[in-house]
């Protein structure tokens, strides 16, 4: 049915293209409504019919209404059924247009008329129907359409179209989907077992999805059950129950299934068997009474067994017996072993490949993960791991970033032009309310580290709560620009989003800021004295009330900065913070305390070490987590000054 | 601090003197993590309320609204859920979101036999004697979504991706078993659960674009909730995913979710509800305009759980004004087979099981956070347990016929009586 | 018992203690006149257990200056550690009630199977998890509630005290404790309900006929027994000379050192004796609350507890005491929509809203010009009646 169908296209298709006059008889009008039904609610298993017929009519508007109709820009009045195209969606009222001269028909409101909406399986089939008039056109985005629709339902009749266009094909995304697409169709339709091998091994190498899938599909098994192996089957592998992949349960239960040996009574099946064979009180000779111990019943069962009321219960024995005389196989739905054989080393070939290639990427992503870590531990750094000062407060000024990174979004309209107001707005945001906590409140504080914590984390509720009030508890949208929005991809595997990217320049480019300012500056020098020394450090004329502020102010504006850039990949809610704040705080205490590349390598190690764990067990990443928290609670058992220790009078107490 | 505990202690007793009139105690968080989903519902409660009593009150009484916060916090839930009924002593309560917050409420409700309308979409495997489920059961939503990927997208490989809590649990794990039970192999089901709020999405998009070299259509099920959604949409479409390769269909993501985000990567995925704001019916016209005049707003969404209580409220005072009375086992014995108007056409009917009948939607998510209704079903009756799992397809609840909310088939039993929480 | 001859506030706060709850026996639904609900006699209860885990903080960081930040977690572990049993018990008796009414008497295999079904549905698991093992013994359950928050911290101090974690490292790892165990609890396959957590553990098993009103009572004695106790133990502990030592460790734990005491065993031996206390108190406060769930160990409960302390007045005994109480119920009394709000013209103070703020601020300003916290006041007081 589905190959005469498609030959049936074929050759209406050709049909079309050499005949574009002959159908005109009929308006195209005419033809669709015959079919309106459909045309107006399809569904993905019938439209195919639908569309055979109306590709049979040859008539030369067809592709076009065939291309508006899956955009979805085709639309039907509702008072008599026409389908017409409409001039500007926005219009009111609607101006219609005739869907073979472009003329106007008419005019709606847009209660008056329906857009058509095929769903994403019916816009596939109509794909289908369109690759003969997509596959030279002019536009790439339609050459590729083209080719994803034979991808996604391949035929014969495309093998010469697809030749024929490497041939002349240049643009080179297009010409690689081809270089897949052929072999693909080689595999699939070529008579020879050779030309197939030799497509099969045209793949090798080759990491795309598209050549994954395509080989696949070739080594697709099923899985059998016999007395003996049939002799024409190419058999994958042959299991022994009980082993790997076959479980002994699931083996026996095939064996029941295929009725080659008999059910295996379960508990609650023998209940309800004794159950329905009660006899006075009794079953098989026991009292009912007694029947509430398994061995009870295992003997009234027995019993009724020997009545021949009961179906006998396999023993242990019998199962193993049966699962020894019976064959257990997968055998490749492709007939031809030698194809199969090519296509299993192509593609083992290429999954070492992609393996290596997936390592890769999760590398990458661990980097980024770390590099978030790093930016939000990054302000932390410095107000903990320099000044010694715990701001539970820490997370909130990311938070806050975040917020000024929203409100100037919807102040000014681009979003480039946005963000680079926005990183500096929210150093000034987070510097200034730095500045100022610790003017009232930190400096109070120096010598009682804890209740630091304690005040910070009042000011951390209160500017939570603050912030809710004024912004609401919804997650405000917070848009990177058309620019940051895509991806870095290298091949089907290797993808990394451009978000990520800039994060990680971000964090390289703090690192190094603050390493120099720490480092090579004179405000530097004067941070470093005053954090081992105040009395010192004030007596050699340096101010460590000014020092101590300006510290303090640019840990909290780092962390603002931090939150335009977290911001932009994750959600932007009041409460965003805490998600950060005992992270960080480990991120800065595993690295060690005091230096800026401490932080760095905590970080790494807190990112590297949650995705290897992912790697080991992808399907929870909540276990991810908590062993990462386990091992950094062991870690600093071992290393209690973390990894980057500073040793000497710089350690302070 | 004696006396501290005395004055409120006080306060306490003396809000219990009120007159005769009719109360309704409405528990929905305003404060903490819930809140941004809860307040609107508190809001569209007192909103049907004032319109009652503009039209008259109930029984020729004033309808007076009783407000607690139980903060997100799950113990409060009883607490309050307990005040509700014995300090206030309200008639009925409409309350509770979280699957948790309702286990919470379930004993305090059963104890002192109050009576619930619960109004989101939840995992089902459980019908109360004292509470009606006026959201989705998970045949009600996500068996009609499968449906619609296995028929009409042609999807073969799924990849089911939740949040860790009960509600992605169990609707998955019916889901899987729904699955396999139409021919999908187990290695095609991909099942991944992540925290609250999770926003480290690219690994988990690679794997699912990666389960694509199988060759079949793939397509996703997606149990995330809240916030998570941000970050997982905008992995997707930087990956340059878009809904024709892959297509998402998503249980938690509402008119109200989409509000808060940038549309833009969304356009095109899918969620199941049984109400969208779109749906074009005279009713619903109503509805959204008379919820724009309450909250003065004209950009404040409507979605799916305000209709589930617009239809527990309504089916409540038609059950109140047939009895004549607010008595809880007279209402509840009233409310069966009633049927009221749900806002998509049609109307919903209550079952013996609590639950109700009602049409299932599919929409696409379009670039003004509206959903374009691409499917509607005739209205499925809702299966407090689930067909598709062995333990829970021998069970039924049937209170007017069986009196028992759990009643085992096989061994013709009812199995308990009080919930199970 | 010289304690009591010896020391004032603990005669006045036993005192206190015993009038109070006389007073609320006296208004109770069950025994008395009814003034306080049922409700408000379940939140002075579960307000007593808080006094008891803020008292176990006291002792931890007023008396020997471990600013621990994951004491909750115990006071978690202890709830789940009742909860397991209650679960079960209750269960079991719907569970065999239902299986009595087949035609073939169950086996005890089938009992536990269709227990373990209806608890472990909700996260789609059927067996029973290895920690439940001893959920069907009472005895068994009470012992670990005392031996697990006692022995997760035994090993986790014996391994940070060991390796001289002191100070800020101290309270960050263990926040990140608790937050690790609320992660793994909050994964459903753990064994605990993921999320869902133990519910209806107000439903004492084997006392279904017996009301809420009177079992609500009941709780608020345990507690307020427990609370009494705990604080007479405490008292004493840290009149005697071992609570001149631990004292002195918390001002300088070098000096100590330099003095011949093992720093590290005192420090264990209060952090898991607090831990076991936490526990405690956190058995008693569950079954009063009727759920507990993995947010409860969330870390910004354990910063609570010891912000709570801060404000009553750390190393004071009963300031722990009055700052848990104070600021839950104020907390529940804002929060509860009791409170009026506000109006001011066209804006409206809500005090459900600007609670949050408030409090927060309060922190502030309590740490900065009270560092006493309200304990505090009560010096104040006294130096004036001597004077």
């Amino acid at each position: 049915m589905h190959l005469l169908r498609r030959i049936a296209m074929s050759l209406a298709i050709s049909v079309f293209l050499m005949a574009p006059a002959h159908a005109q008889d009929a308006s195209l009008q005419d033809i669709l409504q015959t079919h309106a039904e459909e045309i107006a609610d399809p569904s993905r298993r019938t439209v195919g019919e639908t569309l055979d017929a109306l590709v049979a009519t040859g008539h030369p508007d067809l592709p076009e209404f065939l291309t508006r109709w899956q955009s979805r820009e085709a639309w039907q009045r509702d008072a008599d059924g026409l389908f017409v195209y409409i001039e500007d969606e926005d219009a009111d009222p609607l101006v219609l247009l005739d869907i073979s001269t472009g003329e106007t028909v008419g005019e709606a409101g847009s209660r008056e008329v329906t857009q058509l909406r095929p769903n994403g399986g019916v816009r596939r089939v109509i794909g289908g129907a369109l690759v003969q008039f997509q596959l030279g056109a002019e536009d790439p985005a339609a050459r590729l359409d083209a080719l994803e629709a034979i991808g996604n339902d391949p035929d014969e009749s495309h093998l010469p179209l697809i030749e024929a266009r490497l041939e002349v094909e240049e643009d080179p995304a297009i010409h690689a989907r081809l270089d897949v697409l052929l072999p693909a169709l080689l595999i699939a339709f070529a008579e020879d077992d050779a030309d197939r091998v030799a497509a099969i091994q045209t793949l090798d190498g080759n990491v795309s999805l598209d050549a994954r899938a395509t080989l696949n599909r070739v080594l697709a098994t099923r899985r059998f059950v016999g007395a003996e192996l049939p002799a024409d089957t190419n058999v994958a592998a042959i299991l022994s129950p009980g082993t790997g992949p076959l479980p002994r349960d699931e083996a026996y239960a095939m064996l029941v299934s295929a009725e080659l040996a008999p059910a295996r009574i379960s508990r609650e099946d023998q209940r309800a068997v004794l159950a329905a064979n009660v006899v006075e009180g009794r079953v098989g000779g026991v009292p009912v009474a007694t029947l509430n111990t398994e061995a009870a019943r295992d003997t009234a069962y027995a019993a009724l067994v020997a009545e021949g009321l009961a179906e006998p219960i396999p023993t242990e024995a019998d199962v193993d017996a049966a699962l020894a005389a019976h064959v257990f196989f997968d055998a490749y739905s492709e007939p031809s072993s030698i194809v199969t054989e090519a296509a299993r080393a192509t593609l083992d070939n290429i999954e070492t490949r992609v393996g290596a290639y997936r390592f890769f990427d999760l590398s990458l992503d661990g980097i980024s993960l770390a590099s978030i870590y790093f930016l939000a531990a990054i302000g932390l750094a410095i107000t903990f791991g320099v000044m010694g000062v715990i701001n539970m407060a820490h997370g909130e000024f990311i938070m806050i970033g975040a917020y000024t990174g929203y409100v100037v979004q919807t102040l000014i309209a681009d979003y480039t032009l946005s963000i680079a107001v926005a990183l500096p707005l929210a150093f000034l945001v987070t510097f200034a309310l730095g500045v100022l906590m610790e003017r009232s409140v930190i400096r109070w504080l120096y010598h009682r580290p804890l209740e630091t914590l304690l005040a910070t984390f009042g000011i951390s509720i209160a500017l939570q709560q603050i912030v809710r009030q004024i912004f609401g508890t919804q997650a405000r949208p917070f848009t990177p620009p058309d620019w940051l929005a895509g991806s870095v991809t290298i091949n089907d595997v290797i993808s990394i989003s451009s978000i990520r990217i800039a994060i990680f320049l971000l964090g390289v480019i703090f690192f190094i800021a603050l390493w120099l300012i720490l480092n090579r500056t004179r405000l530097g020098l004067e941070v470093r004295a005053v954090t081992q020394n105040p009395a010192m450090a004030a007596s050699m004329g340096i101010n460590p009330d000014r020092i101590n502020m300006l510290t303090f102010g640019l840990g909290s504006g780092i962390a603002g900065i931090a939150g335009v850039a977290i911001g932009l990949f994750a959600q932007v809610v009041p409460d965003m913070g805490s998600n950060y704040i005992v992270q960080s705080f480990m991120t800065v205490v595993v690295g060690g305390v005091g230096n800026v590349f401490g932080t760095l390598v905590g970080a790494s190690m807190i990112g590297g070490l949650q995705k290897s764990i992912e790697w080991f067990n992808p399907t929870n990443t909540l276990a991810a987590q908590t062993y990462m928290i386990l091992f950094v609670i062991l870690f600093i058992q071992f290393r209690p000054r973390g990894i980057i220790a500073l040793r000497g009078r710089a350690a302070g107490d | 601090m004696k006396k501290l505990l005395l004055t409120s202690a006080l306060a306490l007793a003396s809000a219990n003197a009120a007159s005769a009139e009719i109360r309704i105690g409405i528990l929905h968080s305003l404060t903490g993590t819930m809140a941004i989903s809860e307040t609107t519902l508190r809001d569209v409660m007192l909103m049907l309320i004032e319109q009652q009593n503009a039209a008259g009150g109930l029984l020729g009484e004033e309808i007076v609204p009783v407000v607690v916060d139980p903060a997100s916090d799950w113990p409060l839930f009883a607490e309050r859920a307990r005040e509700l009924l014995t300090v206030h002593e309200v008639d009925v309560i409409f309350g509770a979101w979280t699957s948790v917050s309702r286990k919470s409420v379930l004993p305090v409700i059963e104890e002192l036999n109050g009576l619930m309308f619960y109004p989101v979409q939840y995992e089902g495997e459980e019908s109360s004697r004292n509470v009606f489920y006026t959201g989705a059961a998970p045949n009600q939503q996500a068996i009609p979504a499968v449906d619609y990927f296995l028929e009409e997208l042609g999807v073969e490989t799924f990849a089911l991706l939740g949040t860790d809590y009960v509600y992605p649990r169990t609707t998955n794990r019916i889901l899987e078993q729904y699955l396999l039970d139409a021919g999908i192999p187990q290695e095609n089901i991909f099942v991944n659960y992540t925290p609250f709020g999770h926003s480290d999405w690219s690994s988990i998009v690679a794997d699912v674009q990666a389960l694509g070299e199988g060759g079949q259509q793939v397509g996703v099920i997606s149990t995330i909730n809240g916030d998570a959604n941000i970050g997982f949409y905008n992995e997707l479409a930087a990956a340059g995913i878009e809904a024709d390769d892959i297509p998402v269909v998503a249980f938690s993501v509402g008119e109200e979710e989409l509000a808060g985000l940038d549309t833009g990567p969304l356009v095109g995925h899918l969620a199941a509800w049984n109400y969208f704001q779109s749906a074009d019916t005279p009713e619903n016209e109503e509805f959204i305009a008379a919820w724009h005049e309450f909250i003065g707003d004209e950009n404040r969404p409507t979605n799916d759980p305000m209709e589930a209580h617009y239809i527990g409220f309504n089916m409540w005072v038609q059950a109140v004004e047939a009895t004549g009375t607010t008595d809880v086992d007279a209402v509840r014995e009233a409310m069966y087979g009633l049927e009221v108007p749900n806002l998509t056409g049609g109307t919903a009917i209550m079952l013996p099981n609590h639950h109700l009948a009602k049409p299932v939607l599919i929409g696409e998510i379009e670039a003004d956070g509206q959903f374009s209704i691409i499917s509607q079903t005739d209205p499925v009756p809702g299966d407090a347990w689930t067909d598709f799992l062995p333990e829970s397809a021998i069970l039924v609840s049937d209170w007017p016929g069986l009196d028992c909310g759990m009643y085992n088939t096989e061994t013709d039993t009812c199995v308990q009586i009080e919930s199970n929480y | 018992m010289s304690i009591f001859t010896q020391n004032r506030s603990v005669r006045i706060f036993i005192g206190i203690l015993v009038l109070f709850t006389l007073g609320v026996t006296v208004m109770s639904e069950a025994y008395g006149t009814g003034a306080i609900s049922v409700s408000f006699t379940k939140v002075l209860g579960m307000t007593l257990c808080l006094c008891l885990a803020a008292l176990a903080m006291d002792l931890v960081w007023g008396y020997c200056g471990i600013l621990s930040l994951g004491h909750f977690a115990f006071f978690g572990l202890g709830g789940y550690g009742i909860g397991m049993w209650l679960m079960t018990a209750r269960t079991e008796a719907v569970v065999r009630a239902n299986l009595a009414g087949g035609v073939i008497p169950p086996t005890e295999a089938e009992v536990s199977q269709a227990t373990a079904l209806q608890i472990f549905s909700v996260v789609g698991a059927e067996d029973w998890p290895w920690m439940w093992a001893a959920s069907d013994s009472l005895f068994l359950s009470l012992v670990l509630i005392v031996a697990v928050p006692g022995l997760l911290a035994l090993v986790f101090g014996w391994l940070a005290f060991r390796s001289r974690v002191t100070g800020v490292y101290l309270s960050i790892l263990t926040q990140a404790m608790t937050l690790a165990l609320s992660l793994y609890l909050f994964q459903n396959d753990t064994g605990l309900r993921g999320n869902n957590g133990l519910s209806g553990l107000q439903n004492i098993p084997g006392a279904e006929a017996i009301g809420q009103d009177r079992i609500s009572i009941w709780f608020f004695w345990a507690s307020a027994v427990a609370l009494g106790l705990a604080y007479v133990a405490a008292a004493w502990l840290i009149s005697s000379k071992f609570g001149n030592i631990i004292r002195g460790i918390r001002d300088d734990e070098q000096r100590v050192r330099f003095l011949g005491y093992r720093v590290e065993s005192y420090k264990l031996f209060v952090f898991t004796l607090t831990g076991i206390l936490c526990g405690i108190a956190g058995a008693l406060y569950y079954p009063q609350a009727g759920i507990i769930n993995p947010d409860e160990i969330a870390p910004i409960a354990s910063i609570y507890l010891a912000v709570w302390v801060a404000i009553g007045g750390r190393g004071r005994l009963y300031g722990a005491v009055i700052g848990a109480a104070v600021v839950s119920l104020l907390s529940t009394y804002f929060t509860g929509g009791r409170a009026p709000d506000i109006a001011l013209g066209a804006f409206r103070i809500e005090w459900v809203d600007w609670w949050p703020v408030l409090l927060g601020l309060g922190f502030v300003l309590v740490t900065l010009f009270a560092p006493k916290g309200l304990g505090g006041l009560v010096d104040y007081v006294v130096r004036k009646d001597r004077a």
